[in-house]
């Protein structure tokens, strides 16, 4: 009886009749609103140039010097020409990859509930209160993660060793659950922690990308999806979600970008290492983001060249994920209406 | 080039937050005092931070003096003053040296060192027999080098226990806790262990991947993966003090053990005492330093110190000041500073002690006054030769260092042997029962009683029926009584293995606590673990899946009937 009959979905108006020229005649006030429009876009676009390019300028001296090698060595010794990105960009990705787990659920059931469920009045206190995360400066998110998460963290993170240790990166090699007098410091300063101390830095942005292209499901599918007996949650289903889609993946990748240079935080949770460290649980862990700031202050010219190598690196990744997440958006049906 | 203050590093960034509004007040409430004296900042060492920012605080409150400090670690200090960021900087080790093979250059402006306040670099560590927080641990140089060259890495290793006759410590994993940043404290430490366990120091630098022989001193301890590292003092020192943080030690200056209210551990010295890093062992081991022209410290003497007071991993913390007026520093700053020198090395020294430092001696009060009056703008307020209005607790009227002369000498207990004090450390104050019987260490009727190890051994089997009640008063007797074989003599835990002196643990009856001694035994049976998981992960699913499949049939079923 309450089968919802999923109506294949109208597409876009299609334009009955063919388009007028729009004809606009420009007055002066207009051309200097328009100017200055495209200096503002223009001075963006050159800003982020400028970033790459000095980045690669600074970074050159220790590319140069490393080569290929840059790319797979795990090492960070500059000093003594033996380094290279491999571990940090792979804790970066695991790291980003932990907080999207842990964000994007979280994000979608908020964004769901303030956009579909929340009282009229509730809704603006709600999207208050999740901007207002996003204001926690990130030291803020630091310490909690130090002083609070990771000692509370240690029970959950030990479940899920012992008994989900086959799944990949969930295991610990050489844990000791059975041991009454284990080294509980083994499940802190993991990766684990870092990412679910940034997925609550990264929800609010997902969240409200999400929550903005939800609200914009239209008015009439909805009514269409009640009137053939949908309940409320097969409308959010048939209508609402899909519609949403764009923005629920350019959210998730916005906030990957985001958990990927999340620096200070990350800094104060983390125990460096060294080594590739796929095994998420376990102490030990590395950023590209956090690496820099750990070594900029006590670094030598070279290994200041050798950190922006480094930084130029995450740009690259960064630039690369943000297009992505545009290119997906774009692509949708919310994403083609903003 | 354009730089990033490192300032963001900073762990208590909340606090220099406040430390800037909260005197705001102050300054504005006595404007007519603080008339000249200009803000000035640093930055550098975490290790003397605890010392500077008391000052700060005081001078502050007193005068109205803004004294920006910023502690992100010695060898970001040496940078920013060397790119003239900061106008003063504070680290343990001067510019100059080669840092595994990087030599660390000159900064092209005039400076000086000049000594702010001693210390001890304290090994920090989080250690509990039972439930019962360990305070006097004791570890001579050779098992500390051990510990954290990785070749140690368990507390009830033999070693530790010839250290510690009198404790029986539990099979744990040490975890060492070092600097992820560039440290002073990390190049005292290291430098100690180069100075004295070269070979150890060398073969594990190597092992750890760093190509340098002979390895020396370091800012950046380099890792392996069996330990953590944080960055700053407050890292290390909070990552010890978390209760999940059981086995971890560290090296860190004794006012962050202090302030976190965890025990340091007494390391030997020469004289084969094992003494705590108070102000009195901190000032005598510093009788022996010998110093530079440029005010630099030579510690070898300080680690091999015959005094039985010694405590041999002192040093002094430096202040690097600026001797022209580059890089925005100016003789109204010049002014400020060294009215802040003169505050510490005269009145800010009393405080030095109570902050888990140690003063500073008055000859180097005097040296600093001279490096003081070359900052450009010092107002000489001081004279060397006339210190009657210093107020520092190290004068003494026969001219020696006051603080050394009076330190205490080690306990009888203290010495290398088989007795070992009770007695708690820095921030942990509360005894720790020791086995110890002024000789035998299973002699019995001793107060401090041979029950407590035995007693608490047959507790760890987990078959007696007290063994779960560590520190109870006389469990040691209620476990030979109860043992069938208790008069025998030694009778043999059954489900540990280990030996139970019945007869020690009859007359430690009176011992007024009981050390559990935990071991690792194997009680996890891993089939039926996973019997009872895959049984919970049906459960799970018919909980979930069950009432609406059942709900669905039954309607069904009344859809059918009418």
């Amino acid at each position: 009886m309450t089968t919802v009959v999923m109506a294949p979905v109208p597409g876009p108006d299609s334009p009955a009749e063919p388009a007028r020229k729009v004809r606009s005649v420009a007055g002066g006030a207009d051309r200097v609103f328009h100017l200055s429009l495209r200096g503002a876009g223009l001075t963006v676009l050159i800003i982020m140039g400028t970033i790459g390019l000095f980045l690669f300028y600074r970074g050159a001296q220790a590319l140069a010097d490393d080569g290929p090698k840059f790319l797979y060595v795990q090492a960070w010794e500059p000093s003594s020409h033996n380094f290279g990105i491999a571990t940090v960009i792979v804790g970066t990705l695991l790291i980003a990859m932990v907080a999207v787990i842990f964000a994007v659920p979280l994000a979608t059931g908020v964004a769901l509930y303030i956009s579909e469920y929340a009282p009229r009045k509730l809704r603006r206190g709600l999207i208050n209160l999740v901007d207002l995360m996003a204001a926690v400066p990130s030291v803020v998110f630091g310490l909690w993660g130090f002083y609070f998460l990771s000692e509370k963290v240690i029970p959950l993170a030990k479940f899920l060793s012992s008994h989900f240790g086959w799944v990949p990166f969930l295991g610990i090699r050489d844990a000791d659950p059975n041991n009454p007098l284990e080294d509980l410091t083994i499940y802190k300063s993991s990766t684990f922690i870092a990412g679910i101390v940034v997925a609550l830095m990264i929800m609010p942005i997902i969240c409200s990308v999400m929550r903005e292209s939800f609200t914009q499901a239209p008015i009439g599918e909805r009514e269409g999806a009640y009137a053939l007996g949908a309940t409320r949650w097969g409308m959010i289903r048939a209508v609402v979600l899909p519609f949403g889609r764009g923005g629920m993946i350019g959210g998730t990748m916005l906030g990957l970008g985001r958990a990927m240079g999340e620096t200070i935080a990350v800094y104060m949770i983390i125990s460096p290492t060294f080594k590739i460290q796929p095994e998420i649980l376990r102490s030990g862990a590395n950023s590209v983001s956090s690496l820099i700031a750990l070594k900029f202050g006590a670094a030598s010219p070279f290994e200041l060249s050798a950190l922006m190598a480094a930084g130029l690196a995450l740009f690259a990744l960064t630039l690369v994920v943000n297009f992505g997440a545009s290119a997906v958006i774009a692509r949708t049906r919310s994403g083609q209406m903003t | 080039m354009p730089r990033r203050r490192p300032g963001l590093c900073r762990f208590a960034g909340l606090v220099a937050v406040l430390s800037i509004v909260l005197p705001l007040q102050v300054l504005f409430a006595s404007s007519a005092s603080a008339a000249g004296y200009v803000p000035i900042s640093g930055s550098g060492s975490t290790w003397s931070q605890n010392a500077l920012d008391q000052w700060r605080r005081n001078v502050n409150n007193n005068y109205g003096m803004t004294v920006n400090y910023s502690g992100n670690g010695s060898t970001s200090g040496r940078n920013d003053f060397r790119a003239g960021q900061v106008d003063f900087a504070i680290s343990e080790i001067p510019y100059g040296l080669s840092d595994g093979g990087v030599l660390d250059p000159l900064p092209p402006r005039a400076f000086g060192y000049m000594p702010i306040v001693a210390g001890g670099t304290s090994i920090m560590y989080n250690l509990k027999i039972g439930n019962r927080r360990v305070t006097n641990l004791r570890l001579s140089g050779d098992t500390i080098t051990k510990i954290f060259t990785q070749q140690i890495t368990n507390w009830s290793d033999p070693a530790i226990k010839a250290d510690n006759p009198g404790l029986t410590l539990p099979a744990r994993k040490i975890v060492p806790v070092v600097r992820s940043d560039g440290s002073g404290a990390t190049a005292q430490f290291t430098a100690w262990m180069a100075s004295q366990f070269g070979g150890q120091w060398d073969a594990y630098c190597h092992r750890a991947g760093r190509n340098v022989t002979p390895c020396g001193f370091t800012s950046f301890y380099p890792t392996t993966s069996d330990m953590v590292s944080k960055a700053q003092s407050q890292g290390v020192a909070g990552f010890v003090a978390q209760d999940s943080s059981e086995g971890a030690i560290t090296y860190v200056e004794y006012s962050y053990a202090r302030n976190a209210g965890f025990p340091v551990a007494k390391v030997l010295n020469k004289a084969n005492y094992y003494v705590e890093p108070t102000a009195g062992s901190v000032a005598v081991a510093l009788l022996q330093a010998r110093l530079h022209q440029d005010l630099t410290q030579d510690l070898s003497q300080v680690y091999i110190n015959s005094d039985p007071r010694t405590y041999p991993l002192s040093s002094y913390s430096y202040m690097i000041i600026p001797k022209d007026t580059t890089n925005n520093f100016n003789t109204e700053k010049g002014r400020t500073l060294s009215e802040f020198n003169y505050y510490f090395l005269c009145e800010g020294q009393q405080q030095a002690d109570s902050l888990g430092y140690s003063p500073l001696p008055i000859n180097l009060v005097q040296a600093g006054i001279d490096q003081t009056n070359q900052i450009p703008g010092a107002t000489h307020k001081l004279d060397r030769n006339n210190l009657t209005g210093c107020h520092n607790p190290t004068v003494s009227p026969n001219g020696g260092n006051l603080v050394a002369q009076t330190a205490p000498q080690p306990q009888p207990c203290d010495a290398k042997g088989p007795t070992q004090c009770a007695t708690g450390t820095a921030g942990a104050r509360a005894s720790t029962p020791t086995s110890n019987t002024g000789g035998a260490a299973n002699g019995g009727g001793a107060a401090a009683g041979g029950g407590g190890a035995a007693g608490g051994s047959g507790g760890s089997g987990g078959g007696n029926t007290q063994g779960s009640s560590p520190g109870d008063t006389g469990s040691g007797s209620l476990a030979a009584g109860s043992d069938p074989s208790g008069g025998a003599g030694t009778t043999i835990d059954p489900a540990t293995g280990e030996v139970i002196n019945g007869a020690s643990s009859t007359s430690g009856s009176g011992s007024s606590g009981v050390s559990a001694v935990p071991v690792s035994v194997d009680v996890a049976d891993n089939r039926r673990q996973m019997v009872l998981g895959s049984l919970a992960a049906v459960l799970l699913i018919g909980l979930v899946l069950g009432p609406p499949l059942v709900a669905r049939k039954m309607r069904g079923r009344e859809g059918a009937q009418p």
